[in-house]
């Protein structure tokens, strides 16, 4: 990774706190352009709340983020999403009552406009579908009308992406262990959804578990550990050995635990 | 320890699963109330054939035409995972409201038609509001808001029964296009419509199917729930002082005591129809089936010579049939609630 590369996203200082559970203390993260960055950390070590502070679900207490270099003030879902970050969550958030193509485009819908009022222009958004998921995501639904209940893990894990990716001005996607419930087809075709999305220029950041997966996917992990920042490795010239090392602290023997 | 170095995959048991629906399938809402149109229609043609006179048909359309505009409403409601019991009393002040106006203060009808359907927003944007911002459960605040507006309404009009009003008014409610077809049944048929266009042509009703399917994946999409469930009670409360109206029209009279079971009654069509009991999928065509196959029960009913209380009893069966009947399809796999936390 070039480090001299401007970052596309940078997250300094950020803090969040629960009542009296400090869930993020003084956490930093840079992103840089074409990058995938896995987090990795236990249960409870503040990965998920730094994605929803990032994705504007939560509000850090301190701290700033930066798109490009240019502070963000992220309060809401929308800010976040209008900042050109786009999250695919652990349980893909689909609305299994409606479409592929309605799930794709929720919150975004294209509106014609008859006598001012607008309404849901559902063809352009049915073709408009069909062309993200086979050029973008690289699957084609053999029943697209049908509600995404009908449809596989998979296929709904792609109507997910494509939600993710349909946004103009994408800069950032964050997936939330997006392979947790997958078989091994499906994982496999997710690390090429997860590789063509980065080809696009995106800078991704992936939340695992799973080191394997980290280690086949992402160019650096960074690893938390109590709501605290425990380092960052380059895949490249690390081991997962390292890795599980700073994950779960450098007082336990790593050997022991293998 | 949280760590899985080698997880073990789980198999995915999704990989399997038949994507196109069979076309039954994707009608199999209607299945039930028109099963049971059909049943009643062949028990009628034994019993009483005088059912299927154009008279009496007509007839069975002018005391659904209410419950069509209720209706419509009421299924972006529930489609949003909301419900609401205050819609009798809102119809009952929204028609004293404009009755006290024409009678008491020489308002045109018109006039007093549109602060009639202005009492019913303000009652339904007071719901929302409650339900939004106080937090009380939808069920608990429409029942308790159902009680304050009957209130008002008992106060405003003191007991008095308010009678005779100026055409349209009950041309509206009672009135015949052609001396046959219900001016009623075309005002709850438009309603009907629109609601249809809201439902698929709209970000409220896009949304409210995006609320009632899964208000998580709702909110990530920064979709702002309060507000859209304060539009689809605002909806509620000018359909609810519309049917008020068409109330007024038809007994060309009001008193503040009607309209007692129209949020059942109307609860009852709609989910008849098809529309999910707790939101994420709506239908404002099994809608006015449900509608009508209510109002040709309690018109058997009364043509076989039941007594009323046999209607209660009757709506009641059917409300407990229907639900029992979807629930039944949900287990079955064919709408699998996968959605719902």
């Amino acid at each position: 990774m070039d480090e001299s590369k401007q970052p596309v996203l940078q997250m300094t200082g950020i803090s969040k706190s629960f009542g009296g559970l400090r869930a993020l203390i003084d956490v930093s993260m840079d992103l840089f352009p074409n990058e995938i960055l896995a987090i990795a950390g236990e249960n409870g070590a503040g990965k998920s709340t730094l994605i929803k502070v990032l994705t504007g679900i939560y509000r850090a207490d301190k701290g700033e983020i930066r798109v490009h270099g240019k502070k963000l003030n992220i309060s809401t879902r929308r800010d976040s999403i209008n900042a050109g970050i786009a999250a695919v969550y652990q349980n893909l958030g689909l609305v299994d009552t409606l479409t592929a193509p309605a799930n794709v485009f929720l919150g975004l819908e294209p509106v014609k406009r008859i006598l001012g009022i607008p309404f849901i222009d559902n063809s352009t958004m049915r073709s408009r579908a069909v062309a993200v998921l086979r050029d973008r995501v690289g699957i084609e639904l053999p029943d697209i009308d049908a509600p995404t209940r009908n449809f596989s893990g998979g296929q709904r894990q792609a109507v997910a992406i494509a939600r993710a990716v349909i946004g103009a001005d994408l800069k950032v996607l964050v997936m939330d262990e997006p392979l947790a419930a997958l078989g091994p087809e499906e994982t496999r075709n997710t690390f090429n959804l997860i590789r063509a999305v980065r080809q696009r220029g995106t800078a991704i950041i992936l939340i695992s578990h799973n080191l394997d997966h980290v280690f086949q996917l992402a160019d650096r992990v960074l690893v938390m550990r109590g709501g605290k920042h425990a380092g960052v490795a380059e895949v490249a010239r690390s081991s997962k050995r390292d890795v599980l090392g700073m994950i779960v602290g450098s007082d336990v023997d790593v050997d022991a635990m293998a | 320890m949280t760590i899985t170095q080698t997880a073990p995959l789980v198999a995915d048991r999704d990989v399997e699963r038949k994507v196109r629906l069979p076309w039954y399938k994707r009608y199999i809402n209607l299945i039930g109330p028109l099963v049971m149109i059909i049943a009643l229609s062949v028990t009628m043609a034994i019993a009483q054939p005088r059912f299927f006179e154009l008279a009496n048909l007509m007839i069975i359309l002018q005391d659904a035409a209410i419950f069509m505009v209720l209706g419509m409403a009421m299924t972006i409601v529930i489609t949003g995972k909301g419900i609401d019991l205050s819609i009798g009393a809102v119809a009952a002040l929204s028609a004293v409201i404009m009755a006290l106006l024409i009678k008491d203060f020489g308002l045109g009808l018109y006039s007093a038609m549109a602060a009639a359907v202005a009492v019913g927003f303000v009652c339904g944007v007071t719901n929302g509001l409650v339900i939004t911002q106080l937090r009380v459960p939808d069920l608990l605040a429409t029942l308790a808001m159902d009680q304050v507006y009957r209130g008002i309404a008992l106060v405003l009009a003191a007991g008095t029964v308010l009678a005779r009003f100026p055409e349209p008014l009950p041309f509206l409610g009672r009135g015949r296009i052609m001396d046959v077809f219900p001016t009623a049944a075309v005002v709850g048929m438009i309603a009907l419509g629109i609601g249809y266009v809201i439902l698929n042509y709209t970000w409220l009703g896009r949304y409210a199917i995006a609320i009632g399917g899964n208000r998580e994946a709702a909110v990530l999409t920064g979709i702002n729930i309060n507000r859209q469930k304060i539009f689809h009670y605002a909806l509620m409360g000018v359909c609810a002082a519309l049917a008020g109206i068409l109330l007024t029209g038809r007994l060309n009279a009001i008193q503040a005591t009607t309209a007692q079971g129209f949020a059942l009654h109307t609860i009852a069509a709609v989910v008849v129809g098809g529309t999910l009991l707790f939101g994420g999928r709506g239908t404002m065509f099994g809608t006015l089936v449900g509608v009508l196959l209510l109002s040709m029960v309690t018109n058997a009913l009364v043509m076989l010579r039941f007594q009323f209380f046999w209607q209660l009893i009757a709506s009641g069966v059917i409300i407990i049939a229907s639900i029992g009947f979807y629930s039944y399809l949900q287990q079955d796999g064919s709408g699998d609630s996968r959605s719902d936390e």
